[in-house]
């Protein structure tokens, strides 16, 4: 059933580091990063809601910046390093201050948001920002669970309490 | 794989008898009747070449179209196609109301007039969408899928699957969100048990979002044509109401037509209104099935009845809220019957209405000095009352489940319990609440305590998660499970205490004789391990075992209506008052919503973050439902005129406001703890209440909105009618 096997069949190689280990693989140039992580590495925390872009839902870090892998190929992420929800806590588990805050605050409820949600604070959230700054920063990010109230009090927390 | 291919797999039973059967099968033969509906499967190893599959395919389609029918207009005209020519007209529900002494007192009233108010489509879109992983060993299906009704999934797939109920597995873990939209067992379930069984290996489909959009439950969709009566002091005398609900092709199991005959049935909600007649028709069309989502029909009718006493209150020259008050239930009037039979048990409805009055007052003040400056920004209040059915028979909706549900409770020999429950998670914070009321029950720590859910083959059969029940049902039989251990394990330790079991008491995770504090304890572990395990330190005669089984149903709820077709279809009713505060712009038509606030009775609270969060999300719902989502199809080809979240516009953090809840406690008398429901109650109150703050903002303009959602078009183009009018 396949039209152009050449094109489907092509992969190239890619190296790249992810939450602090090294990855090699040889992918086929179409495929999304988010699906690379998910069913590649078996990331699955990294999560899908619309594979477009609005959402943000499939946030990740790409060399410290918040950005949607659901918009990236895996091949441009080749020499890349990328932080995926799994990398946030510490190795033995102790969650992140991002992470308790969440948990302190109930914000969520279904939790298909969250790992978007806490990439986008963690690469972008500024000391002292103010919730309208707060509310504007994460209006790329939908939840339909919480009605975000709870969300936005964790990040005025971290704005205001977190370490730079 | 075609519909030739699924011959053998059963087609979707048709239980609901007022409704006219569409015999929905797994795969669409020769008529196909909206975008969504699948056709064809195809497997393959990964997605990708499963996409470039369907690609192919499509392309080999041979399809001739017929004249679509979408909009109700078209569906019940004379010369309009039948989606189901064997029906003779395009109606699955057509119910006449027939009250001869309301139409006397509208007769009687000195004014009337006439409206139809629309509620527009909507889907419930859980951020997850809906998947299925499915696995066909030794004889035995197990299914992972992301659905709100585990058992009810199982016995649908064992039945069209032509399986052994006990040979299907369904396991529903951490669903992302359900809102309605998951409590229907979908074809693709089937279709990819069905692969996975074929195949004899697993198969997995997750659906996308541009998939979600058209395959997935749509919602709301109803028009209500009105007939009101009223005098000059503004009292409602009374009102006929003709609910029309779209609910699409139909094809969805459970039928999408339940929701439509709650409007009119919890309309009336906080008001002492007895003279309404209500008629109720579904009408088919060539758009996406309609079924469950968050209000379940109550927003819809919540804001028609709202709309009509702002009209009333216009007209006769009073404030809204004069025209509420006198009609508001006391609590002296508990229980209520309203019209259609359900019976209101308890509430705090004045209580909270005179407080959401004080809220949105001070708001209004704060509001109005933040736009002072501002000649081109008009800042208004709205209110609006309801109530929210909780824990309602599955009957009307299903036609053959109904309102039970059950708990298991074993006893682990170190003192632990498992704790496996019917009802399930999905997001709502299920599994906390029942940690904590079984923790309680138990006298045992949380940590103690293991909860199942979501497991057919670890938890009992219940009916899932739906209808702002789960508290109510999971409290109903864990409590009564609990019951039986702990007598048995007051037994055992009094055996060990050498006192009565009738003495012995249970505090802090032991268990003592009653007045002798700082006396031997004997632990839950102790009690534990002799009940399981070294049962030779039990009582002569007691047998081993620790556990329990029990279910609940409310006793006094009704699955059919009376010969008058009134039914008292929910067992409890929560309460609430909104008020929103906005301010609109007249030269953009932006509407921002300044201040919310929700002052809400869910009777006892069990945890109150879950509540908060119940509360909060659902207002953020309800929101969306005013001012943002739609769904659009085109008149002429039926085309959907929505493929993503550019055109399905689901509010951010930049739209929803703060909202400031506060809450009363009344207890429903008949529940188990007095607790009601708060699943879906914040979605049914902002439809109405921005509304209202919105046409208070433009009085100038005489506004009188009519329809949702309210957006700047509606503002804008409602500015330009009254000056064409000037
Ligand atoms: S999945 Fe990437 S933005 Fe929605
Ligand atoms: S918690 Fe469910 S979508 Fe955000």
């Amino acid at each position: 059933m396949t039209s152009d096997t050449t094109a489907e069949n092509r992969r190239v190689p890619i190296r790249l580091r992810v939450n602090g280990s090294t990855e090699s693989a040889a992918v086929p140039p179409r495929l999304l990063l988010s699906d690379f992580l998910r069913e590649g590495l078996g990331l699955t925390g990294t999560h899908v809601g619309c594979e477009h872009g609005v959402c943000g839902a499939c946030t990740v870090l790409i060399d410290g910046t918040a950005a949607r892998s659901c918009l990236t190929l895996a091949v441009q992420a080749d020499e890349a390093d990328i932080t995926t929800i799994e990398g946030l806590a510490e190795p033995d588990g102790t969650l992140s201050t991002v992470q308790q805050a969440f948990a302190d605050h109930f914000s969520l409820q279904c939790g298909f948001c969250t790992a978007g949600f806490l990439m986008s604070i963690a690469g972008e959230l500024e000391q002292g920002m103010t919730e309208p700054e707060i509310r504007e920063l994460l209006s790329g990010n939908l939840c339909r669970c919480t009605g975000y109230q709870s969300i936005v009090e964790a990040a005025v927390e971290l704005a205001g309490t977190r370490e730079a | 794989m075609t519909a030739d291919d699924v011959d053998d797999v059963g087609t979707y039973p048709d239980y609901i008898v007022i409704n006219k059967p569409v015999n929905q099968r797994p795969l669409r033969g020769d008529v196909v009747r909206y975008v969504g509906a699948p056709i064809a499967a195809v497997a393959a190893t990964d997605r990708y070449a499963a996409e470039d599959a369907v690609e192919a395919l499509a392309a080999t389609l041979e399809i001739d179209e017929l004249s679509p029918v979408m909009t109700v207009e078209q569906a019940t005209s004379d010369e309009a196609p039948l989606l189901y020519p064997e029906w003779g007209d395009n109606k699955v529900v057509d119910l006449v109301g027939d009250r001869p002494e309301v139409r006397a007192a509208l007769d009687a009233a000195p004014h009337r007039f006439t409206e139809t108010y629309v509620v527009q489509r909507q889907t419930p879109l859980p951020m997850e969408t809906r998947g299925v992983v499915a696995e066909y060993r030794d004889g035995r299906l197990s299914v992972w899928v992301s659905h709100q009704s585990p058992h009810i999934a199982r016995t649908t797939y064992a039945m069209l699957l032509g399986l052994r109920e006990a040979d299907v597995r369904v396991v529903c873990p951490r669903v992302g969100g359900g809102f309605g939209g998951k409590t229907h067992v979908y074809s693709e379930e089937i279709v990819v048990a069905h692969l996975a069984m074929k195949l004899g290996r697993p198969v997995r489909w997750i659906e996308d979002r541009a998939e979600h959009l058209v395959a997935s439950v749509h919602a709301r969709d109803q028009r209500h044509v009105v007939d009101v009566g009223y005098d000059d002091e503004g009292h409602i005398h009374a009102m006929r109401c003709h609910v029309i609900c779209d609910v699409g092709s139909g094809e969805v199991f459970m039928a999408g037509t339940c929701p439509s005959l709650v409007s009119g049935g919890v309309m009336t909600g906080s008001y002492d209104f007895p003279n309404l007649e209500v008629s109720t028709t579904c009408v088919v069309t060539n758009k996406t099935p309609a079924g469950a989502y968050r209000g379940f029909g109550a927003p819809e009718g919540v804001f028609v009845m709202e709309r009509v006493i702002e009209r009333v209150a216009r007209l006769v020259g009073k404030d809204p809220n004069d025209v509420r008050a006198p009609m508001i239930l006391q609590q002296s009037q508990m229980p209520y019957t309203m019209p259609g039979g359900g019976r209101i048990d308890s509430g705090s409805h004045q209580q909270t209405f005179e407080r959401v009055i004080e809220l949105g007052t001070e708001a209004l003040q704060r509001v109005q000095a933040r736009f002072e400056d501002d000649p081109k920004v008009r800042v208004g209040v709205g209110y609006t009352n309801y109530v929210e059915p909780c824990v309602p028979t599955y009957f009307a909706t299903t036609g053959h489940w109904a309102g039970y549900d059950a708990a298991t409770i074993r006893i682990e020999p170190d003192g632990g319990a498992t704790v496996a429950v019917g009802v399930a998670e999905i997001g709502q914070g299920m599994v906390v609440t029942t940690r904590m009321l079984a923790a309680d029950a138990l006298g045992m720590n949380l940590d103690d305590v293991a909860v199942v859910m979501g497991d057919t083959d670890r938890a009992p059969y219940g009916l899932g998660a739906w209808g702002s029940r789960g508290a109510v049902v999971m409290a109903g039989s864990v409590v009564k499970a609990a019951e039986v251990v702990l007598d048995k394990a007051r037994v055992i330790a009094a055996h060990k205490l050498e006192a009565a079991a009738a003495d012995v008491v249970l505090e802090d995770g032991a268990f003592t004789v009653r007045g002798s504090p700082g006396g031997t304890a004997v632990t839950w572990a102790e009690v534990a391990t002799a009940g399981v395990i070294r049962t030779i330190e039990l009582p002569k005669g007691l047998e081993g075992g620790l556990d329990a089984a029990a279910t609940y149903e409310p006793y006094a709820l009704e699955h059919f209506p009376d010969e008058s077709g009134r039914i008292h279809a929910a067992a409890t009713w929560s309460n609430a008052a909104h008020a929103a505060v906005v301010a609109v712009d007249l030269r953009s038509g932006h509407i921002s919503i300044e201040e919310y606030f929700v002052v809400h009775d869910c009777g006892t609270i069990i945890h109150p973050n879950v509540v908060e969060g119940q509360i909060v999300g659902g207002v953020a719902q309800g929101i969306a439902g005013a001012m943002y989502e739609n769904l659009p199809y085109d008149p002429e080809t039926g085309q959907p005129q929505f493929a993503s979240f550019m055109e399905y516009l689901v509010p951010t953090m930049s739209e929803i406001p703060p909202v400031q809840t506060e809450h009363f406690e009344s207890p429903a008398p008949e529940m188990p703890l007095g607790i009601k429901g708060v699943g879906e109650a914040g979605t049914i109150g902002p439809p109405a209440a921005i509304t209202n703050a919105v046409c208070f903002a433009l009085a100038d303009y005489h506004l009188d909105i009519t329809e949702t959602p309210v957006t700047p078009m509606t503002i804008r183009a409602a500015i330009r009618g009254s000056k064409d009018r000037t």
